[in-house]
């Protein structure tokens, strides 16, 4: 069936022709690949939902195309000890329903973060103890935190900040259907599985954003959405599926806007005592046994660049000097059997089928590679919304799993993925496999307790290589996958793909 | 015939109550909805929070009674997801999905039954091979690929229909937004009514065939055609009278699903209809949607059925006291 589809759009793409829609240049339309579920701002941690939320509200601080974090409500920020960051507040700034932006927002939008009834932040939310002004002046104010927190102020461009009175006066079916933020637009209509409008926030505080009407409109069919750019219905669209894009490329429709991806696609294995994955000859044997570039060329399209770590370059802790292991099939085969399993030995492989960039082919790759050096490969993929139960529940062995740090801090990754299970310090919660190595623990243990964001990052890096070395292999490390985007051609947009997906009209323009 | 129809009504009740229990009871296996809400760096303690908020820490009887009783009082709770009553979120979407089916029924009706008719008055000639074989293919064609090949022709090829939404719409008594009364629209329902009508149509077309050729070969067409009746009136008045009980049966019982189930429709042309909504809950494992949503599908089916029966008994007496 897919196959089919497959094959029934690559005609589409041949026979594709110029159309004859031209938009003005005061409205533009992006195509995305899934729906904003709610504009309640803490109600969903998707990008998909913060890609919207970041039109309408703003943060304390912003992130621009390159990744970069800037001032938005607050002007500056600085950490004054190992619980406490300060901030000093933008004035003058006002709500989409004319009420002023104060500290008592910021306060209110803060402790709404940790109420489970209607947030997705809880872990940091439930980390803030008190926001307090600084000696009574209203536009400093002190955040203080349960826990040392040294990314704290890196998550903030995805904490949204709220307006109180019009927050407690509605009930939540309201806030969740008519945002007010301070954002650089105001919703004009939402239509559910549908579109969604915006129109430009003439008083922005940083002024009025150069396009007048911005639209989203989710299409969460592939080959529809291809459609949608190639007829012109949309200026720009996200997600080009990586099976069209030698298509997308001859589009002369059509332009095609790449940039690195933040997500790296691995394998984590256990290392329980009683599994062969345990010996550490087998976890390189595994390793040494794929053909990462075959991946990519085949399976990818191209799309894809080879991994030799978790996290992405501009991650805290990524570390130039982790080099993947060669492919060397071999040599895996003959580890295998200095292990004492020269005749292979029974893996189930999990994993998702709609979670990554290919991923049920990627699985299939990954298994057919093993089969080759003698270990018998039961691949399990299945829907995510059961895959990521049992990642939480910890009963894998080996599953294929992607993973971008909306933080940019590897010390948060370390945490989730790979520290050994510890449940009431909420320590390696998506630690599907239970990896443990308490070397590895230790020296994140060391990490937490330094405030210098330059030592911080060289002991991360420490952990990430000691983690990725030949003696540990934490896990596989796969490839990064390529955000892909196509807009119109002819109609002078000015896009530039952000790191961390969304589509923030503001940063969009038209040439003259 | 009133208690024939009391008991019809409550068979559809239990058929309801049944429905709901393997609906409720398949999707404890759906996902659990708690790791997302939670969100993904939460701990384990702030996942049993939301759980027990969402009494999702209850056995499943408990959920599943409680679920009951306030659904018998129309309150089919709050989406995990999106956090507003499910009343409403499915309320929204109903309008499109039901002009979507209307559209793809009148259209599987009015072509389905004159090619039936047609072909049954003309078995042998060219015309009428051609419609037969093109029928097969109706019915063998999945929807999806319906779908694929329009887009391919009509917005890729001559860029003439819009492959996606529903267009300018037309808001009816406050909340009924319509397409129907706009050229832009209309021009939206084409294809998606198109692709969801089109295995129901070729179906219309071969039972309307099958009743018809059936019915002209009985005794009375024959004595009809003696009386010296031209043959126009033998057809539509004596034959096509007799041969459309079948054909409305199936009307009705196809009509619930074409609302309730036109997924495949709904996402390959984003029409914002119910179809798409279901699938949206069902990868976010939002179970009160799905699980209201169920139901009412499930209530809209059985009432059609209902009335299919009803229908018969005074149609045809023998079968209410049967």
């Amino acid at each position: 069936m897919k196959k089919l589809a497959v094959i029934l759009l690559l005609s589409v793409f041949a026979f594709s022709l110029i159309s004859g829609a031209v938009s003005a240049q005061d409205s533009i339309v992006v195509g995305v690949d899934a729906p904003p579920r709610t504009m309640d701002p803490y109600g969903s941690d998707a990008d998909s939902n913060l890609s919207v939320m970041s039109n309408l509200f703003d943060g304390l601080l912003q992130r621009n195309t390159a990744g970069e974090l800037l001032p938005a409500l607050a002007t500056s920020w600085e950490r004054v000890d190992d619980f406490t960051w300060r901030f000093t507040l933008r004035e003058g700034v006002k709500f989409h329903n004319g009420n002023d932006f104060t500290w008592e927002d910021v306060k209110f939008s803060l402790e709404r973060l940790g109420n489970p009834e209607v947030s997705e932040f809880l872990a940091f939310g439930g980390n803030i103890v008190s926001v307090e002004t600084v000696d009574g002046d209203p536009w400093t104010i002190d955040i203080t935190t349960e826990v040392a927190t040294p990314f704290f102020a890196e998550n903030l461009h995805q904490i949204f900040i709220m307006d109180k009175e019009s927050t407690e006066a509605r009930n939540q079916g309201e806030i969740g259907t008519e945002p007010i933020g301070t954002g650089a637009y105001k919703l004009e209509e939402w239509v559910r599985g549908s579109y969604l409008m915006m129109t430009a926030n003439p008083d922005y505080w940083e002024g009025k954003p150069s396009i007048e009407n911005a639209e989203y409109r989710p299409i969460s069919e592939a080959s529809t959405r291809l459609a949608s750019i190639s007829g012109g219905t949309l200026d720009i669209l996200q997600g080009v599926p990586v099976t069209f894009i030698d298509q997308v490329r001859n589009n002369e429709n059509i332009e095609l806007v790449t940039r690195p991806g933040r997500r790296s696609i691995f394998l984590p294995m256990t290392n329980d005592e009683d599994s062969p994955l345990a010996d550490i000859r087998v976890r390189q044997a595994i390793y040494m046994a794929i053909d990462i570039e075959e991946i990519i060329e085949k399976v990818m399209n191209g799309q894809a660049s080879p991994a030799a770590q978790i996290p992405d370059p501009p991650t805290l802790g990524y570390s130039e000097e982790i080099e993947r292991l060669p492919y060397d099939p071999d040599r895996a085969r003959e580890l295998l059997a200095e292990a004492g399993y020269p005749d292979g030995f029974d893996l189930k492989f999990d994993g998702p089928n709609n979670r990554y960039v290919q991923d049920e082919e990627i699985m299939q790759a990954v298994a057919g590679f093993l089969e080759r050096i003698g270990i018998r490969v039961e691949v399990d993929s299945k829907p995510m919304s059961i895959f990521f139960e049992e990642v939480a529940n910890q009963e894998l062995d080996f599953y294929l799993i992607g993973w971008f740090d909306g933080s940019y801090d590897y010390g948060r990754t370390f945490t989730q993925l790979l520290h050994t299970i510890v449940p009431e310090r909420g320590l390696g919660g998506l630690n599907g496999a239970r990896y443990s190595d308490e070397v590895l623990d230790s020296i994140y243990d060391v990490a937490t307790k330094i405030i210098n964001p330059d030592i911080r990052g060289t002991n991360l890096q420490v952990l990430n290589r000691l983690a990725m070395s030949p003696e540990k292999l934490a896990v596989v490390p796969l490839h990064y996958q390529v955000d892909s985007y196509a807009t119109y051609r002819g109609r002078g947009i000015n896009f530039t793909p952000r790191s961390d997906t969304w589509i923030v009209f503001k940063e969009i323009s038209y040439d003259n | 015939m009133k208690t024939y129809i009391a008991r019809r009504m409550l068979q559809g009740l239990i058929v309801l109550f049944i429905v709901s229990f393997i609906a409720f009871f398949i999707f404890q296996y759906l996902g659990d909805p708690v790791l997302t809400l939670a969100g993904r760096y939460a701990t384990v303690e702030q996942r049993e929070e939301v759980r027990s908020l969402l009494n999702l820490d209850q056995p499943f009887y408990i959920q599943y009674f409680s679920f009951i009783s306030n659904a018998v009082r129309g309150n089919f709770g709050m989406s995990y997801v999106s956090r507003v009553p499910v009343a409403r979120l499915i309320i929204e979407r109903l309008p499109a999905s039901i002009e979507l089916a209307v559209a793809a029924e009148l259209f599987a009706v009015v072509v389905g039954i004159s090619l039936g008719i047609f072909v049954a008055a003309k078995p042998s000639s060219l015309t009428s091979k051609f419609f037969m074989t093109g029928s097969l293919i109706g019915v063998s064609l999945p929807t999806f690929m319906v779908g694929i090949l329009l887009i391919l022709l009509f917005s890729i090829t001559i860029n003439i229909l819009p492959p996606t939404g529903r267009g300018n719409l037309v808001n009816l008594f406050g909340r009924w937004r319509s397409g129907f009364f706009t050229l832009d629209g209309l021009k939206h329902l084409i294809m998606p009514a198109l692709t969801l009508g089109m295995f129901q149509m070729a179906l219309l077309f071969r039972i309307t065939r099958g009743a018809m050729l059936e019915v002209l070969g009985a005794d009375f067409i024959r004595t009809a055609r003696a009386k010296g009746l031209s043959s126009r009136i033998v057809l539509y008045k004596h034959a096509l009278r007799n041969a459309l009980i079948p054909v409305i049966t199936m009307i009705g019982l196809q009509f619930g699903q074409l609302i309730g189930f036109a997924i495949v429709t709904e996402s390959i042309f984003q029409w914002p209809g119910a179809g798409s909504l279901l699938l949206t809950s069902m990868y976010e494992s939002d179970f009160p949607v799905l699980a209201a949503y169920i139901i009412m599908v499930a209530a809209i089916i059985v009432f059609l059925n209902v009335l299919v029966d009803i229908s018969y008994a005074l149609l045809n007496p023998k079968i209410r006291y049967k």
